[in-house]
C-alpha cells in the first residue's frame, strides 16, 4: 500500500511538472537580471548547501540540488500544539488516519479524507538528512530523527524540502508573506538580511519590503540626491530621517548622510530613508500617496500578467482580473497532527469543496470559478503561469485530458473570483473556516489600509 | 501705572482672553442658544455598538423557555456521538455555515417575548408583533430581538458577539464610522441639519485607562476606499436629540481581524441623545439579513459555539422572521432590529497640513 500512495504522490507531482505551461519568463524562479535583488550575510552553510534568491521571498536556502528550505515551529492552535519544537522533529513517515482535534470546537478522532492516497508528512516534507560525517557549522546543527537518521537544522528548526517544488527558485510549500500563510503551516528559511540593526524586511505581494524593527514603513524623496537630504524642517514635520547612530559604519548598500555635523541618516543604494509621522499601520503604503514620495523595497516583484489590474476596493488596492472582479487564492491545511496542505492541485478536493459549494461541485464551480487563461496568456513573473486542470477535482489534467482548462495560477495553485463581489468589492476575502485560515479563500492584497498593510 | 485696583482688572481681562482664545478651541462657541458648534459642524465617531437586547435580571420575563442551548458543540454531539469520517461531519457542519439553506436541522431556538423590546417605530404603525419600548412608546419594531434576545452570543455582558464584537469595533480601524452634523445652529433644537457619513482612518482616543473614550480625538477621513459607506442625510435635533430620516446604509463592521464585513442598513435611522462630547442613543433600521448574517458568521465556529449559535439554525430562524424589503418574490430580505449606539466626538482631519506632528516613531 505505502508504495502505491507513494507512486501516486509522485505521479501527481511528475504531472504537475510536465503541466504547467511555462509563459516566456516564467521559469526564471530565480530572480536574476537588471532589477536590483536583495542582499543577505554570507553565513556559513553546510556542505553543498546554497542560498537562492527568489522573486517573492528573497534569499531562501537550498540544498545542493536548489530545493528551497522550509522549517516547521512549533504553534499552538486551539486544539493543542503542532509542529517541530527545537532539536525535534514531529515529522515521520506515518500516514496519520485521524483528525487531532486541533481546529476547536471539532473532536478529534474523525476520519481523515482520501486515506488510501494520503502521503505521510515526510511524503510532503522530505527531511534534509546528514551524513553521518556530518559537522554543526554556525547556526546549522544536526539532530536525532525519531528513526534515528541525522537530520540538518537551522537555528534547532528541522529542515525539510516540499514535495510541491519542482525547480530552483520555487518556493510554493510555504510562504513568509502573512497573508497568505497557512495555519500552523511551513516557512521558507532565510539567511538574514544585510541591513543595519533597526531595520527589517517583510515579503509583500510588491516585493521585499523595507520597515523598521518597530514595523513601520521606509520612505525615500525623488527630491533627494544620491546620499544627500533635501527635506528641510517643514518636509521634517511629516518625514522623520532615521537616524544612524555615531558608530555606524556604511557597508555594502548602506551609506549615511550626514544631514549637519553629528546629524547623520541611514541611506539605502543612495537613498536617505525616512519613516511617515502619519503611518498608523504596521507595512504601511499611505507615504506613497505623497506626491514625490515612495516606499523602500530591497527587491520587486515582476509586474502581473495583463490579464489581470488592481483596484480600489473598501479595504485597499486588490488583485483583479479583466472585468475588476477581485482575484482570490485559496488556503488549506488539514486538521491532522501531520498539518498537511490541502490547497495545491491534486489534493483532495473536499475541503475546498465544502466552502466553495457547501459538497456540491456544481455549485463550487458556479460560487467561486476559476479565472480562466486565453490562448495568449503570458507572464512575465514567475509567481504567475498558466495550467491545466480538471475542473470539478482541481488536479492538474492529464495530457489531452477531455474537459481540460486552461486556467491562471499564483504559486502554482490556481485562483478564483466571487459570484458575490462586483469590481471594487471583496465580499469574498476571508470567506472560509477560521476566517479562511484554516480553509478558505483569501483576496490577492496589494494593499490593506485597515489591517496592516502587510500584502 | 500699576494700582490694587488695575491689577484684579488686568487678571480679568487676561482670564478673559484666556476664556476667549480657549473657546475657539473647543468644539463649541457660542451662538444663538450658546450650543451651536463652531462652523456649526460637529463630528462623532462611533465607539460601542451593541444589537439591543432588553434584558430582565434573571431573562425569565423575556425567556421563559430559558437561553439557547444547541450551538455547534452540542449539535454536532447531538449528531454524530461516535464521530465518522470528517467529510461527513467536521466538513458537513462547516458547508452549512457557508450554505445555511442547505441545513434541514430542527434544533429549537428559543424566541425572545414581549412586551417589551429596545428599538424605534419603523414603519409607523402598531402592529400585533409590536413590541413596546422600556418607555413606554408603542409599535416598536424590532424582530431581531426575537432571535438575538435568548441567545448567550449577543446578551450582556458577556455574549461573545457583544463583548468582542465591540472589542474590535475597537481595535479595527476597519469600523471607524463617522457621523459629522453640518449646519447646525442649536445642539438642542435645530429644525434641519444635515449629517454625513464618513469613515476614519485612525485608532480611538481613551484615557490612561485604555477602555473609556474621551472626546477631542482626531480622525483622519477616508477618502479613497470609503466611497461605499460615505452618505448624506437629513436631520433635525428635537430636545437635544438627533432624529435622522430613513435612508439606506453600507455600515462596515469587522468583527474579526482582517475581516471586510459590513452591514446593509435598509431604512436606517438615527435617535441620538447629542452633547458636545457624545452622541448616545440607537440606530434602528430592517437590517439586510444575508449581511447580517455573513458578518455574525465572519465569527469562527469556534467563537460562535461559546454563544451556543448554531450558524445553519440561526439562518433559518433569521429569514423566518424577517420583517421587511420583500424580494420579487414576495420574501422578505431584511428584518427590524436596533443597535445601541455610542459615539464621542472628534476633530476631522480631511488632509492638507498636518495640525501637528502625530508621533516620531
Amino acid at each position: 500500500m505505502k508504495k502505491i500512495v507513494l507512486g501516486l504522490l509522485a505521479g501527481t507531482m511528475l504531472l504537475g511538472s510536465n503541466h504547467v505551461l511555462a509563459a516566456p519568463g516564467s521559469s526564471a524562479r530565480e530572480r536574476s537580471g537588471a532589477s536590483p535583488q536583495e542582499d543577505y550575510v554570507r553565513v556559513p552553510m553546510p556542505p553543498g548547501f546554497q542560498v537562492v534568491v527568489t522573486e517573492l521571498e528573497g534569499p531562501v536556502f537550498a540544498d545542493a540540488n536548489g530545493k528551497t528550505l522550509y522549517k516547521w515551529p512549533y504553534q499552538m492552535l486551539r486544539g493543542g500544539y503542532v509542529g517541530d519544537e527545537k532539536g525535534k522533529s514531529a515529522c515521520t513517515n506515518v500516514v496519520t488516519k485521524t483528525s487531532e482535534g486541533l481546529f476547536s470546537p471539532y473532536p478529534p478522532g474523525l476520519i481523515l479524507p482520501d486515506l488510501e492516497n494520503r502521503p505521510s508528512c515526510v511524503d510532503m516534507w522530505p527531511p534534509v538528512l546528514a551524513d553521518e560525517n556530518a559537522k554543526p557549522v554556525g547556526d546549522w546543527t544536526i539532530i536525532t530523527r525519531p528513526d534515528g537518521k541525522k537530520q540538518w537544522a537551522y537555528d534547532g528548526q528541522a529542515v525539510y524540502t516540499s514535495v510541491l517544488d519542482r525547480e530552483r527558485g520555487d518556493v510554493l510549500g510555504g510562504t513568509n508573506r502573512e497573508k497568505l500563510t497557512q495555519m500552523a503551516g511551513r516557512y521558507p528559511v532565510q539567511p538574514p538580511p544585510n541591513v543595519p540593526p533597526g531595520f527589517r524586511i517583510v515579503t509583500t505581494f510588491n516585493g521585499r519590503l523595507l520597515v523598521n524593527s518597530d514595523g513601520f514603513s521606509v520612505y525615500a524623496s525623488k527630491n533627494d540626491g544620491p546620499d544627500k537630504s533635501n527635506c528641510d524642517a517643514k518636509c521634517q514635520q511629516l518625514w522623520k530621517p532615521i537616524p544612524a547612530p555615531a558608530v555606524a559604519q556604511p557597508f555594502g548598500e548602506w551609506s549615511i548622510v550626514e544631514r549637519a555635523p553629528g546629524v547623520r541618516q541611514w541611506a539605502f543604494r543612495k537613498q536617505p530613508l525616512y519613516t511617515y509621522a502619519r503611518d498608523i499601520n504596521l507595512y504601511s503604503q499611505e507615504g506613497s500617496d505623497v506626491p514625490g514620495w515612495y516606499n523602500v523595497y530591497t527587491q520587486r516583484t515582476k509586474p502581473i500578467p495583463s490579464a489581470f489590474q488592481l483596484v480600489d476596493t473598501q479595504k485597499g488596492v486588490v488583485v483583479a482580473d479583466s472585468r475588476g472582479k477581485a482575484v482570490y487564492a485559496y488556503i488549506c491545511s488539514d486538521d491532522s497532527f501531520d498539518q498537511l496542505s490541502c490547497d495545491y492541485p491534486g489534493a483532495p478536493p473536499v475541503w475546498r469543496i465544502t466552502v466553495c459549494g457547501g459538497g456540491d461541485v456544481d455549485r463550487c464551480l458556479k460560487t467561486w470559478p476559476y479565472v480562466v487563461a486565453d490562448a495568449n496568456a503570458r507572464s512575465e513573473s514567475s509567481l504567475w503561469s498558466v495550467i491545466e486542470i480538471e475542473p470539478r477535482s482541481g488536479r492538474l489534467a492529464k495530457p489531452g485530458e477531455p474537459g481540460a482548462l486552461r486556467v491562471w495560477a499564483y504559486r502554482g495553485s490556481p485562483v478564483y473570483t466571487y459570484e458575490g463581489d462586483e469590481p471594487g468589492l471583496v465580499r469574498g476575502d476571508m470567506f472560509g473556516e477560521y476566517y479562511a485560515e484554516r480553509n478558505g479563500f483569501k483576496a490577492l492584497w496589494v494593499r490593506d489600509d485597515f489591517f496592516k498593510s502587510e500584502t | 501705572m500699576n494700582t490694587s485696583f488695575q491689577a484684579p482688572v488686568k487678571r480679568a481681562l487676561g482670564m478673559a482672553a484666556i476664556c476667549a482664545s480657549l473657546a475657539l478651541t473647543l468644539p463649541t462657541a457660542m451662538a444663538g442658544d450658546g450650543t451651536a458648534p463652531r462652523g456649526g459642524k460637529i463630528a462623532y465617531v462611533a465607539t460601542e455598538m451593541y444589537w439591543s437586547v432588553y434584558q430582565t435580571p434573571d431573562g425569565k420575563a423575556e425567556c421563559p423557555n430559558g437561553l439557547q442551548k444547541y450551538g455547534p458543540r452540542e449539535v454536532f454531539a447531538t449528531l454524530y456521538p461516535k464521530g465518522g469520517p470528517e467529510a461527513d461531519t467536521h466538513l458537513r457542519r462547516e458547508a452549512l455555515k457557508f450554505f445555511p439553506e442547505d441545513s434541514n436541522d430542527k434544533f429549537p431556538i428559543p424566541e425572545a417575548v414581549g412586551p417589551i423590546a429596545i428599538g424605534l417605530n419603523l414603519d409607523g404603525k402598531v402592529g400585533p408583533r409590536d413590541f413596546t419600548s422600556p418607555t413606554g412608546e408603542k409599535g416598536i419594531d424590532n424582530q431581531l430581538y426575537r432571535l438575538i434576545g435568548c441567545s448567550p452570543q449577543f446578551r450582556a455582558p458577556e455574549g461573545q458577539f457583544r463583548l468582542f464584537a465591540n472589542r474590535l469595533l475597537f481595535q479595527q480601524n476597519w469600523n471607524r464610522t463617522i457621523i459629522e452634523l453640518t449646519g447646525v445652529d442649536s445642539l438642542v433644537n435645530d429644525d434641519e441639519v444635515v449629517v454625513n457619513i464618513l469613515r476614519g482612518k485612525d485608532p480611538l482616543m481613551t484615557d490612561a485607562t485604555g477602555d473609556t473614550f474621551v472626546a477631542g480625538g482626531t480622525q483622519r477621513v477616508d477618502t479613497r476606499f470609503a466611497k461605499r459607506f460615505e452618505r448624506q442625510l437629513k436631520g433635525k435635533i428635537v430636545d437635544g436629540v438627533l432624529i435622522t430620516e430613513p435612508a439606506d446604509v453600507i455600515w462596515p463592521l469587522s468583527v474579526f481581524f482582517g475581516s471586510p464585513s459590513e452591514y446593509w442598513f435598509r431604512g436606517m435611522r438615527l435617535q441620538l441623545k447629542l452633547s458636545k462630547t457624545h452622541a448616545k442613543g440607537l440606530l434602528a433600521s430592517y437590517a439586510d439579513i444575508d449581511t447580517f448574517y455573513r458578518t455574525v458568521t465572519t465569527w469562527s465556529t469556534h467563537h460562535l459555539a461559546y454563544g451556543q449559535l448554531d450558524p445553519s439554525g440561526f439562518y433559518k430562524k433569521l429569514k423566518e422572521l424577517a420583517d421587511g424589503y420583500p424580494d420579487e418574490n414576495g420574501r422578505m430580505t431584511a428584518i427590524s432590529s436596533s443597535i445601541d449606539l455610542t459615539m464621542t466626538q472628534v476633530y476631522l482631519d480631511r488632509g492638507g497640513e498636518p495640525a501637528a506632528i502625530v508621533q516620531s516613531r
